[in-house]
């Protein structure tokens, strides 16, 4: 691989970029038409909400006290509002004394011993606007009025104002009601305090002041760290998708893909020269995005703050130039990332047309990656940096709120993760620069019948790795469905049994099923086949081992991810129902033995023996562990059933047999099952020396013997490595002869 | 200079089942040669060419290419061949001078070296006028010789031409015969590959004829003609297919 071919290839696409037309749109003149265009917009809507006249129907003015005075005229009092505000509000007055509203006034006035129905007179109020074509109903029952003498009817007096949630205008009206009405109780309070002599801070001996101290930066800093990483996320991946699809589909549909490939640049060279352009577009596009909404948002925000509007953007003002410094170096490791994904996915596709629908996917794949920073109590923390695009999200935001502590705590992890996944996915672009099947699908038409044809005839000893795939999504979206239908076990019993079924129903049917039918040897799909025996005592005794090293990594996962209040409550109700009356047998069985043998034919099973189709014996391992993980409704669970299922990976590749996984699954979870139910039994406590119970019903191993085992742990792992070399050594030189033999036999059958 | 052995290529596929392009072909082809693939369309010419250019990895046999293998050393096999074929076109939105600068500096040229070669191939095929014209705005003759010239520009041992003139009218068309003759009397190996007999028995010095991702025939034209006893070049491919796809029918029905 030399940099010469790869700058040549970057050099001829950027500039082949650079002269297409669609491409200059978007990235380009789109950015910079689409933010005055939505600035303009705003001021327009910003004109109508202050422009636009509302009605108010006031029912019962009469009942008011005069002084102050909230009405003048037929408006409000030039007290509480300017002249030119007038023009805003129409009043339209009733008289409470009304043959046809004291009935009504009546209703509200008595609360429950009501002449009429509240919800008619709701209804009757709603007609009686529409009618009178007002935005807000302001209804003043007659025990307001002037009452000198009687503070008591004052205090309790309501005044009933109705508005209509669901119309616009009426929320304007209801706004510049409550103005008005805020400024007269304050006067008619002050006026109250003179009446009884009192002083206000005799009325109010406790006020309450809240003061911000944030500066004015600070607050447009906070303001825009929530908006800004978001929506150059969105920039760098629609920026790196259209250009990836051009680059390669649309290269595929010209026909120039084939004249690249015939040149000396390797296919590396070539994936690496697109994918740098990607990046270059992905940053640019942001750039000029952010560009353009800095130069529109100054000019706009100006703007709207003259115009004193009443959308809180208009306080919001440009964003910090600190906080753009922090953006465009984020932006790289960002575009990286979807630059790479973007034409791994382009890469695929036959035709550009082919390329646009896998923008959707791609979006919702990432879009909860981008949404999650943007809740308010996501924060960055260890959990958080191994999460990849939120990491840089967060450290981005955490950046631009200048909490610099923080950033330099996490800084480091958060670029671990970000580059290994970046390397992870230009080696997926560089897998499938270099896969034939993918630069040169045919064209088929697809056909249910002709495909089911096809997968029986040409079905395998083992699966595929499409089948371990196919069989991984089938379990986690059939468990997700029925996770919806099964309600809330009302006892032990009812626990037991849906657990039970989901297993069978969901894991274990799906995988037996896809391999009686996808494969010739369902056994040996399911790794069904016999191993020694001491492998069996090696995975007891694995488990045992292995059991305090994940119970602390348990502990470990919880400090990170610290469970959400409703987790905790339905791990409260959970435990209750263990440690209610089904004997210790039932317990094991449920919990330990059946999950260990319906899970494990799933997923160290079919699964594994599919995802070793990518000769990777290691790489199949993680995906087997990643279905077992995610098939786990519980994020902390999946964590450490991820790492559970790499230990049983091991054994299932190692042994070639599914029961030492089965056995080991079945200690472990048993081993967990008694920790949290036999706390309080005696003999267990003979155990003290190992282990101490806590509280919460959970087991502590003590420090020294935790090591102990997992060192013990360790060297059974290398055992059982070794061992097993040595059995497919011995299987090596056994076929080595049986070669012989068969060459013997043809050449003695030959002299005959 | 070329020695193909026992080339295979199964293409895999669900609709249709396992699609055998090249089912075991063997050929040699040497210097100041044009050796013709003649063959129907979907004989397996194309393959055979695309895993010459190392486009296409062979699933079986050997391909040797000027002493490299073309799966063991795919980037040294692509500097010793120039492949001109329909399915490799040039960029719409470049100039033909970028076009073949590209391609020259991707086979690794120096300034001075490219700069006098484009200057010599531009005015060989009179191309001067089109130097600054879009692949866009070019005729699809000239599209093809800047395809040749692309394919020529660091002088290769090599040439595949994989149905070169299609859609060419008969003035490109004519270039492009004498062009190949001029590469063979050059001295170079130029592989040809067409489904029009007039076009092989003009250029070529030997050809395989193909059916079915197999070698049916294989020879100079004049011993295939007295071997079958047929003189007019046309008929003779004719029956050389026709007799072959009986064969195959007899084989599939049993």
């Amino acid at each position: 691989m030399t940099w010469q071919n790869i700058k040549l290839i970057l050099t001829r696409e950027l500039k082949d970029q650079l002269r297409d037309r669609r491409t200059l749109f978007t990235v380009v003149v789109l950015p910079m038409l689409l933010y005055p265009f939505l600035g303009l917009s705003l001021i327009q809507i910003t004109q109508f909400f202050r422009e636009h006249r509302v009605a108010i129907w006031i029912v019962g003015a009469e009942n008011l006290p005069q002084e102050p005075d909230l009405f003048v005229d037929e408006k409000f009092s030039t007290r509480w509002l300017s002249a030119e505000q007038h023009a805003l509000v129409d009043l339209k007055f009733s008289e409470a004394s009304d043959q046809e509203f004291s009935e009504v006034i009546e209703t509200f006035r008595k609360g429950k011993n009501l002449p009429l129905t509240r919800e008619l007179v709701d209804q009757w109020i709603q007609r009686q606007m529409a009618e009178r074509n007002v935005d807000l109903a302001v209804v003043i029952p007659n025990l307001i009025c002037d009452s000198e003498t009687d503070d008591t009817d004052l205090n309790s007096a309501n005044v009933f104002v109705l508005m209509n949630s669901a119309s616009d205008k009426s929320k304007i009206a209801t706004e510049r009601w409550q103005s008005v009405v805020n400024q007269w109780q304050v006067a008619l309070f002050e006026r109250q305090l003179q009446r009884h002599q009192m002083t206000k801070s005799q009325a109010l001996p406790v006020r309450f002041d809240t003061a911000d101290i944030a500066q004015k930066s600070e607050q447009r800093a906070a303001a825009w760290s929530k908006i800004l990483p978001l929506m150059i996320m969105v920039w760098c991946l629609t920026g790196a998708f259209y250009p990836a699809v051009d680059l390669c589909a649309g290269e595929k549909e010209r026909g120039t893909f084939e004249t690249l490939l015939s040149s000396p640049a390797s296919r590396t060279e070539i994936a690496l020269g697109k994918l740098l352009t990607v990046i270059v577009f992905s940053i640019a596009t942001a750039l000029l995005n952010l560009l353009s909404m800095g130069i529109t948002t100054t000019l706009v925000m100006g703007k709207l703050g003259q115009l004193s509007g009443g959308l809180g953007l208009a306080a919001l003002g440009p964003p910090p130039v600190l906080s753009l410094f922090w953006l465009v170096l984020a932006m790289v490791p960002v575009a990286a990332l979807f630059g790479a994904v973007s034409l791994a996915a382009a890469a695929f596709a036959r035709s550009s047309k082919e390329g646009q629908y896998y923008l959707v996917p791609l979006i919702m794949v990432s879009m909860p990656l981008m949404v999650l920073p943007m809740l308010p109590a996501t924060q960055l923390d260890i959990g958080t940096s191994l999460i990849p695009v939120t990491n840089v999200m967060l450290l981005l935001r955490t950046l631009i709120e200048g909490n610099v502590e923080a950033v330099l705590r996490y800084s480091t992890l958060v670029g671990l993760v970000t580059v290994v996944c970046v390397a992870a996915a230009v080696r997926w672009v560089v897998y499938q620069f270099n896969s034939e099947s993918v630069l040169f699908r045919a064209s088929e038409r697809f056909g249910v019948g002709a495909w089911l044809s096809y997968v029986l005839q040409h079905r395998g000893d083992l699966p595929t790795v499409g089948h371990a795939l196919l069989c991984g999504l089938l379990i986690l979206l059939t468990k997700f469905f029925v996770g919806f239908g099964v309600g809330i076990p009302a006892d032990w019993y009812e626990f037991g049994r849906q657990t039970f079924v989901i297993l069978l129903a969901t894991v274990a049917v799906p995988a037996v099923l896809m391999a009686i039918v996808l494969t010739r040897r369902p056994l040996l799909s399911l790794r069904l086949t016999w191993c020694r025996p001491s492998y069996l005592a090696a995975a007891v005794f694995l488990a045992v081992c292995l059991h305090p090293a994940f119970s602390v990594l348990s502990r470990v996962i919880l400090v990170l991810y610290p469970p959400s209040e409703g987790l905790q409550a339905m791990n409260g109700l959970m435990e209750s129902l263990l440690t209610a009356t089904p004997p210790l047998w039932l317990l094991l069985l449920t919990l330990a033995f059946i999950p260990a043998f319906l899970e494990e034919l799933a997923f160290r099973g079919f699964i594994l023996s599919g995802a070793q189709g990518v000769k990777n014996q290691w790489l199949a391992v993680v995906i087997a562990s990643l279905f077992f993980g995610a098939a786990h409704a519980v994020f902390q669970q999946s964590v450490l059933t991820f790492f559970v299922g790499m230990v049983l990976g091991f054994l299932a590749v190692r042994t070639g047999s599914l029961w030492p996984c089965i056995v080991y699954h079945a200690v472990h979870n048993s081993l967990t099952v008694l920790g949290a139910n036999l706390a309080e039994t005696g003999w267990i406590t003979q155990f003290s020396w190992l282990m101490q119970f806590e509280a919460s019903g959970g087991i502590q191993y003590h420090t020294v013997p935790a090591w102990f085992m997992t060192g013990m742990g360790i060297a059974l792992l290398m055992w059982i490595w070794k061992q097993t070399m040595e059995d497919s050594h011995q299987q090596l030189d056994w076929s080595k002869w049986q070669r012989v033999w068969n060459q013997l036999r043809g050449a003695r059958r030959d002299l005959a | 200079m070329i020695h193909v052995r026992n080339l295979t290529k199964i293409y895999d596929g669900f609709q249709e089942g396992d699609f055998v392009a090249l089912g075991g072909v063997s050929f040699d082809a040497m210097p100041g040669q044009v050796f013709g693939l003649l063959g129907p369309n979907g004989a397996g010419k194309t393959t055979a060419m695309r895993i010459l250019s190392t486009v296409l990895k062979p699933t079986a046999g050997t391909a040797i290419v000027n002493g490299y293998e073309v799966t063991e050393a795919p980037s040294d096999v692509r500097r010793q061949i120039g492949f001109v074929s329909v399915n490799t076109t040039i960029y719409d939105r470049m100039t033909s001078w970028e076009m073949v600068e590209l391609f020259g500096r991707l086979n690794g040229m120096q300034d001075d070296e490219l700069q006098l070669r484009m200057e010599m191939l531009f005015a060989r095929f009179k191309m001067n006028n089109i130097r600054g014209l879009l692949g866009s705005k070019m005729s699809t003759g000239m599209r093809q010789k800047v395809s040749i010239v692309r394919a020529l520009i660091h002088d290769p041992p090599v040439l595949i031409f994989d149905e070169a003139t299609s859609g060419l009218d008969i003035l490109v068309a004519r270039e492009v015969f004498r062009t190949v003759e001029e590469l063979r009397d050059e001295g170079k190996c130029v592989i040809y590959s067409s489904h029009i007999m007039s076009e092989i028995s003009r250029l070529c010095d030997l050809v395989a004829v193909m059916n079915r991702g197999r070698i049916i025939a294989a020879g100079s034209l004049g011993e295939l003609a007295d071997e079958h006893e047929v003189h007019d070049a046309e008929e003779l491919f004719y029956e050389l297919i026709a007799n072959h796809e009986r064969e195959y029918a007899t084989l599939v029905t049993g």
